[in-house]
């Protein structure tokens, strides 16, 4: 047994024996990798353990206590919703505690005020169909229909669809986290009275505990529940059709439309977006990278690359796509209103319309994060930027040439320059930068890619989301902050001073580089020889 | 492996290193294609990661394990064993996978098994007893042998000599012999000549779904053999267990594709279905009944049939030459639907999760036998849906689907019937 066992007993006597294991086989099943998100990279091999034991947990109270056992016998562990994101979410030191939370599922849904209550264990697509099933929707993030929404509302949480629909932390409402140390925080409304619908309540507002524009992959506590905002929708059903692999939803396209357009030059790309927002019309829009379609229509790994391999340079440079939601929310007529102007934009500037599917397989209900795997079988995101949409182009045009030199062991892809979009109707740009590569292949050259580019943030001084947990802290700390990296430190000492919370993030890519020989020659800023730990 | 030969040999467990390596933990395998979720119930479709809730039980934490084992990382151990049995090899989580993923999911449980029992640690005891009672009895129940067509209503007599040979299989021959007898009725009410096997075994299913490779390949052999002694060229069968070890599982065990076995393998509804499309059978008396349709795994995700594959692995993980994925899509889905709704009186209403999302019975696979708290509580689970939606009934294609959820009925003091859709065919010709 990896932890001792009087705090074993302990958490048996918590959650009882049927939810608790530190049997080898259950612990192994807990693996991060070698498959996932980021997995197969250093950062997975070197900074991951499989779990000491596992602990599932029914409600806030068994949360709470086994939180405070943790704490008395300086047990670390780490808050585990679907385990989706990769290492990060993954126990990074020997004999953990993992706290899988999938057995608090609550839910409640108020359909006269448009929000619903969740658990940890709810995941998106369960959200999206009952919310749909009432006339309202959400963003499901990139990260997927299989995510825990809490887990990415508190992480990171777009989609296309932000574009109208906003960023996740203004759904947050009432919630409820329980601090590294045990104690129970009521965030919003909730702190006053038994009522979640407002997200701000007595101050300060404690939600930049949960996150920045990214979070903090549970090194600040375990969220419990979550009321999450959720906003009005057109009547009709998205209706789902067909057998698995080839479901799709059936848009009612009277209310619902994806328009594709061929635009001229990434420029006219730019401008469909300003000129969208500026007529307050559409419900998402955004820029297909070109090997997305390539997964669209293949029905094969083998016939991917098959179609990939066609692909060159040119075509690459020339391909702008441009992908319009229409949603008609109010009636037919705004269909009919909202198409004839983006018709009328489009025309202006160049783009001509292309013969679009009347369906959604990707954002509605299924956002298919998975598929991202099927090229490859390696994906990550090294970036993700919410800035205005000057910024998000060449931020991705930036990243394609330093990807160059770290191609391979990257995935041959012709430099693309990434995937941006538009969000809050115009008055942010969103850039995300996909990389893939062959796990079976020497990956240091992705482990070099991934932290280079938060040089290229300094040295361009691109804006960039991944900062805290996701870079080495005192790399981009003092560039971005000066001292942010002293706040974060100060912030994690005051409310986890055992430094039991799933250690040693937010330091972890700082040591993942002291660890690793390959990285250490990257190593060209300063951080103490001991860390500070709370 | 990674890279180089690789084939869909089951028998070695390192053909699916790269499966089990790939698993990016998106647990489609678990939760019902996020297209058809129906929301906070119902949402899953994995009976093992649904009851025993540990990661370890779905199939990402059973390709970590899997992989663990491969790689001498990992003892065997009690839990270990109870991760790889208590579980239905149901296919759902294969269906899920190939989604978006392709990787061989089901393949990877079979081989593990197989592994499992190579390496002397499986199956499970209370299977060893079932394989014993199969080699000596030849049936899973250990009756006597002699019993066997005891089922046979007086009044039928099958032919000496026919195109069709209906293969009754144990459960319908020892246990639900109202399946076998309503099978030949309606084979005699549509004219259709019909043999048995002279000398009948039983299919070698459980044998095989336990890892029990070498003796399910000899039964294959041998009941193989024994059907192309007779002539047949159609094998018919009225349990869809049995209509995936013959369509799939003994194909793949001789390495041969489905359509080497030298006759058609094919399920009652299948037959059926093709009767009334031909308006060669009428159903003309009213049945009337609000019911629900379970899809039967072995019928309907599981049932695609096999084409033996192997050939090299190379950069990116491509395969040549092409692999035609078995996704699930081409199950048997329809035909019962349109049998059912064929019937007059008959209200067809759906479940909520249907076709390649559908919730296993649990009785499948060795489940039942090694696992019965477990299978009980899958059936269950099931029979909830079946409330949900308000049916009456429930009707399946399979005897141990049938038997499974008339337990759990039993059990749970419910009003639900439970048929076997032979049984309201037979109603709907003869009333």
């Amino acid at each position: 047994m990896a932890i001792s066992k009087e705090a074993y007993k302990g958490l048996e006597v918590i959650v009882g024996a049927e939810y608790i294991s530190a049997n080898p086989a259950v612990c192994e099943g807990y693996r991060a990798g070698p498959g996932g998100y980021e997995c197969g990279l250093g950062y997975e091999r070197v900074m991951t353990k499989i779990p000491g034991c596992v602990i599932m947990p029914r409600t806030t109270e068994e949360v709470q206590k086994i939180v405070q056992l943790c704490n008395r016998y300086k047990v670390p562990f780490v808050p585990y919703s679907t385990g989706w994101y990769g290492p990060r979410s993954h126990c990074h030191v020997s004999d953990e505690l993992l706290v899988d939370l999938k057995r608090m599922n609550d839910f409640e849904i108020d359909e006269e005020h448009l929000y619903a209550v969740v658990g940890p264990g709810i995941i998106y697509s369960q959200l999206q169909e009952e919310a749909m099933r009432r006339g309202m929707y959400i963003v499901i993030g990139g990260g997927g229909s299989q995510v825990s929404a809490i887990a990415n509302m508190i992480g990171d949480g777009w989609s296309p669809l932000s574009y109208r629909v906003g960023l996740p932390h203004r759904r947050i409402l009432g919630t409820e986290l329980v601090l590294p140390d045990g104690e129970l925080v009521l965030m919003g409304s909730l702190a006053t009275q038994d009522d979640p619908f407002w997200g701000e309540g007595l101050g300060p507002d404690l939600r930049g505990l949960l996150r920045g524009f990214t979070g903090l992959r549970g090194c600040l506590g375990i969220v419990t529940k979550m009321a999450i905002k959720l906003l009005p929708f057109q009547p009709e059903r998205l209706e789902p059709t067909g057998i698995s692999p080839h479901t799709t939803l059936e848009l009612p396209v009277n209310r619902v439309k994806w328009i594709n357009f061929t635009m001229p030059s990434k420029d006219a790309m730019r401008q469909a977006m300003y000129e969208m927002a500026k007529a307050e019309i559409g419900g998402g829009v955004t820029k297909v990278p070109i090997f997305w379609r390539a997964i669209a229509k293949a029905s094969c790994k083998e016939e991917y690359w098959e179609l990939w391999s066609k692909e060159s340079e040119e075509t690459i440079s020339s391909f702008h796509l441009l992908r319009v939601l229409l949603i008609a929310f109010t009636s037919e007529e705004q269909m009919e209103y909202e198409e004839q102007v983006l018709t009328d934009i489009i025309t202006e500037i160049g783009g001509e319309a292309r013969r679009t599917r009347p369906s959604d397989e990707s954002w509605f209900k299924n956002a298919d994060s998975a598929g991202m795997w099927l090229m490859c079988g390696g994906y990550v995101s090294v970036d993700y930027v919410i800035e205005t949409i000057e910024h998000a182009i060449p931020h991705g045009e930036n990243y394609a040439k330093l990807k160059r030199n770290f191609t391979p062991p990257l995935m041959p892809d012709y430099g693309d320059p990434g995937w941006f979009q538009s969000f809050e109707l115009g008055h942010q740009g969103y850039s995300e930068f996909l990389v893939y590569w062959n796990p079976d292949e020497d990956t240091d050259g992705v482990d070099h890619f991934y932290l280079e580019t938060s040089k290229e943030n300094i040295r361009k001084r691109f804006y960039t989301s991944l900062l805290g947990p996701h870079q080495p802290l005192y790399l981009t700390g003092p560039a971005y902050g000066p001292n942010y990296h002293e706040w974060l430190l100060k912030v994690k000492g005051e409310f986890d001073p055992k430094f039991v919370c799933h250690p040693p993030v937010p330091l972890a890519h700082d040591e993942f580089v002291e660890r690793a020989e390959w990285m250490k020659p990257m190593k060209d800023w300063e951080s103490p020889e001991i860390k500070p730990s709370p | 492996m990674l890279k180089g030969k690789v084939s869909l040999d089951v028998t070695q467990l390192d053909n699916f290193e790269y499966d089990m390596s790939k698993c990016v933990k998106c647990k489609g395998c678990t939760w019902v294609d996020h297209i058809y979720m129906p929301g906070v119930t119902f949402s899953t479709r994995c009976p093992s990661a649904t009851k025993y809730l540990f990661d370890s039980y779905g199939a990402y934490g059973k390709m970590r394990i899997g992989l663990a084992m491969l790689e001498g990382r990992l003892d065997y151990s009690d839990e270990l064993l109870k991760i790889l049995y208590a579980c239905t090899l149901c296919g759902a989580c294969d269906v899920g996978c190939k989604r978006n993923l392709d990787l061989e999911i089901e393949l990877t449980l079979e081989a593990l098994r197989i592994k499992a029992v190579k390496d002397g640690k499986g199956p499970m005891p209370q299977h060893k007893k079932v394989a014993q009672n199969i080699l000596t009895k030849y049936n899973r129940f250990g009756s006597p042998h002699q019993n066997r067509n005891k089922w046979l209503p007086s009044g039928i007599k099958p032919a000496d000599k026919a195109e069709v040979l209906y293969f009754v299989g144990c459960s319908a021959a020892y246990t639900n012999p109202e399946i076998a007898q309503a099978t030949v009725k309606i084979l005699n009410a549509a004219g259709t000549p019909f043999m048995l096997m002279p000398d009948e075994w039983c299919c070698g299913n459980i044998l095989y779904s336990v890892g029990m490779a070498d003796e399910a390949r000899e039964l294959a052999k041998r009941n193989i053999e024994a059907v192309k002694k007779t002539g047949a060229k159609t094998l018919l069968l009225s349990c869809a267990e049995g209509y995936r070890m013959w369509k799939v599982d003994y194909p793949k065990l001789l390495n041969i594709s489905t359509e080497d076995l030298g006759f058609k393998v094919v399920h009652l509804v299948e037959f059926v279905d093709e009767l009334i499309k031909k308006g060669s059978l009428k159903f003309t008396k009213p049945v009337n009944l609000c019911l629900t349709y379970h899809d039967s795994c072995s019928l309907s995700r599981l049932s695609e049939p096999w084409t033996p594959w192997q050939g090299e692995r190379g950069e990116w993980g491509m395969v040549s030459p092409t692999l035609e994925r078995r996704r699930g899509t081409n199950g048997v889905y329809q035909p019962p639907r349109d049998i059912l709704k064929a019937i007059p009186g008959v209200e067809l209403i759906e479940m909520i999760r249907i076709r390649e999302n559908a919730f296993c019975c649990g009785a499948g696979r060795g489940t039942k036998k090694a696992f019965p708290d477990f299978a009980s509580w899958a059936a269950k689970h099931r029979l909830e849906e079946v409330k949900a939606i308000g049916a009456e009934a429930v009707v399946a294609t399979c005897p141990w689907c049938k038997e499974n959820f008339a337990q759990a009925v039993k059990q749970n003091g419910d009003k639900l019937k439970v048929f076997d859709i032979s049984e309201l065919i037979l109603a709907a010709i003869s009333g």
